[in-house]
């Protein structure tokens, strides 16, 4: 790319300002909003509803009043859900991608067709059956069970991962397999060490999807202790918005700012791996 | 590139497999998938088909009855609240997912297309800085936007202030409360579309430009005959279950708008509520089980029949043997 830029000739360089300068402007409104929610961050409650982007009264106030707030208890919540069902997502999935890329069996054809079919109907539809079956049974308001429910719906990073498997030669199963390695073996020391980058993606991927999850935990989670940021977050926005918008703000930031620079880092993989599953022809 | 040729090999490759021997191990390595997602994911979809023929809710918790087709009668009787509610929350719906994706994804493209321009030498920082919105997790930045655009005392509105606009209702008209919706579905999605687009873009054999040039192409030819043909090949098996996911975008429409400004005519939804927001409030808000139910089984056999007629359409995700 740097060398191209010796020998542009006019009417690319001309080219070049037109998109540089609607970049520009795509970039002021895209990220404006964000700066406001910065700057509101720092704002004392009196200083709300100022279109300036300096915050009047700069405070920490906001951000020492998050740690009584509940904040934390709801982010360790969030994180444990993420983590736990995001390993187990990544377990059941990173097997079932290898039978539908390496083995023959009966179903494989249509099976995870069928499977992806299915799930395009989301939890979110069952909620009369989730939250009628629990309040039954006595299981609501449980964050294991809401971690449980969670880790119900696979079917699409079966399908990425699978589209990643495929990619790895087939050479390399045969030579392991002329060594003597079962398929288990295989797997663990040909598929999945080859498959990490996509693991990763897969992973982190799951990860912000159940950052962001709500309307399970609408249903099942009742009391404040076991919020999720979503829930906590929602309460704080929806009741007295014009007191707690400095507050809601920096628990905004706080709770981003961790998965946006994880993000960043893993961003050029992910590029790849979503790609990487649809290529196939 | 290269990642791209190893695919095409990949995928030659796993066709020359052996043939007709079952490999019984292959249902030790799917059955926890299986498993799990039968007991969470199916038996819970089951149960809400059986939900909806009877009158479970609130007030027949421990007795409920069966009560054959009636729910669905009422949803599509006249003046009922559920019917009232249904079919413009039905088109609603629809043109959401429809204008939105589309929307979402041609922005996203023109983006990428813009970037990738070989003679923008700071591209990459473009890029950097256009992905932020994806990097946010969704949940915190629709509830943010809730704040920006509150009609008394957010800032977008103290913006417009200085420019002498009047405050404009973002979240409590009808129509702009939908706009709102467009909007902000805009600017959290279209940096996955520019990502996947310009994974699509970078894949194109340079030789293909390169021998469209000789034959004295213009700059549309080369788009319209080249690069469009081949972004929407890759894209395309992602573009579908953007749509099926913005069909569902509960959280977008709960987390923004709550599904309001509210009708007047029925509580069951608002203006902007669709059909997934419409049928988790009347569960958990209003407590009828059945009603919700009902709607979701409905819900349910119009994606699938759109899904099953796209993946033929388009063998998105044929399985090979």
């Amino acid at each position: 790319m740097k060398q191209g830029a010796v020998n542009l000739r006019p009417h690319d360089r001309a080219r070049a300002w037109v998109i540089r300068i609607i970049l520009w402007v795509i970039l002021v409104v895209t990220l404006a909003p964000l700066l406001y929610v910065v700057s509101a961050s720092f704002s004392s409650t009196d200083a709300l509803s100022s279109a300036s982007l300096i915050p009047l009264h700069a405070t920490l106030a906001n951000y020492v009043n998050v740690f009584s707030s509940g904040f934390l208890r709801w982010a360790w919540n969030s994180t444990e859900v993420a983590l736990v069902v995001s390993a187990a997502q990544l377990l059941i999935t990173s097997t079932a991608a290898y039978a539908y890329s390496r083995l023959h069996f009966l179903g494989r054809k249509y099976g995870l067709m069928v499977l992806l079919l299915l799930q395009m109907f989301p939890n979110s539809m069952a909620v009369a059956a989730i939250y009628a079956v629990l309040a039954q049974w006595g299981l609501l308001d449980r964050l294991w069970m809401y971690m449980l429910l969670l880790i119900g719906g696979s079917a699409f990073n079966i399908w990425l991962m699978k589209g990643f498997y495929d990619t790895i030669p087939i050479e390399l199963d045969e030579a392991a397999r002329v060594d003597g390695a079962g398929h288990f073996r295989i797997l663990m020391s040909v598929i999945l060490p080859l498959a990490r980058p996509m693991l990763a993606v897969v992973f982190f991927l799951s990860m912000i999807g159940y950052y962001s999850e709500y309307i399970l935990a609408g249903t099942v989670l009742q009391s404040p202790s076991n919020y999720t940021l979503g829930l906590g977050m929602y309460n704080l926005i929806n009741t007295q918005f014009a007191q707690n918008w400095g507050l809601f703000s920096a628990a905004s930031l706080l709770s981003a700012i961790p998965l946006a620079v994880a993000f960043g880092f893993l961003n050029p993989l992910m590029a790849r791996g979503l790609t990487a599953g649809a290529t196939k022809g | 590139m290269s990642v791209i040729a190893s695919l095409e090999n990949g995928g030659r490759d796993s066709k020359v497999k052996r043939r007709g021997k079952i490999q019984w191990s292959a249902y030790g390595y799917i059955s926890p998938a299986i498993l799990t997602m039968s007991v969470l994911s199916f038996l819970p979809m089951f149960f809400t088909i059986y939900i909806s023929f009877t009158n479970w809710s609130q007030m027949h918790f421990m007795n409920y009855q069966f009560v054959g087709w009636k729910n669905y009668v009422e949803l599509f009787s006249k003046n009922n609240p559920l019917s009232i509610a249904f079919l413009p929350t039905l088109i609603w719906t629809l043109v959401f997912t429809f204008v939105s994706t589309t929307l979402n994804y041609f922005v996203g493209l023109i983006l990428a297309i813009l970037v990738n321009d070989k003679a923008l030498t700071e591209a990459r920082l473009y890029r950097t800085l256009l992905i932020i919105p994806w990097a946010i997790p969704a949940l915190i930045s629709t509830l943010s936007w809730q704040g920006l655009l509150n009609q008394n005392y957010g800032p977008i509105n103290a913006f417009l202030h200085l420019l002498h606009i009047p405050a404009i209702p973002w979240l409590v008209a009808p129509g702009w409360a939908k706009a709102s919706v467009i909007l902000v579905n805009l600017w959290l999605s279209f940096p996955y579309f520019m990502t996947v687009s310009l994974g699509a873009l970078q894949s194109i054999p340079t030789e293909q430009y390169d021998s469209a040039a000789i034959d004295g192409t213009s700059a549309f030819q080369r788009f319209a005959y080249i690069t469009f043909p081949n972004v929407w090949r890759v894209s395309l098996p992602l573009l579908i279950p953007a749509y099926a996911a913005t069909f569902n975008n509960f959280n977008i429409i709960f987390l923004l708008t709550g599904g309001g400004p509210a009708r007047a005519s029925t509580q069951f939804a608002g203006y902007t509520d669709i059909l997934a927001s419409s049928s988790y409030k009347i569960a958990l808000q209003f407590n009828r089980y059945d009603l919700s139910a009902t709607l979701s089984v409905v819900l349910f056999v119009m994606i699938g029949v759109i899904s099953l007629i796209n993946m033929r359409f388009t063998n998105a995700f044929k399985g090979e043997d």
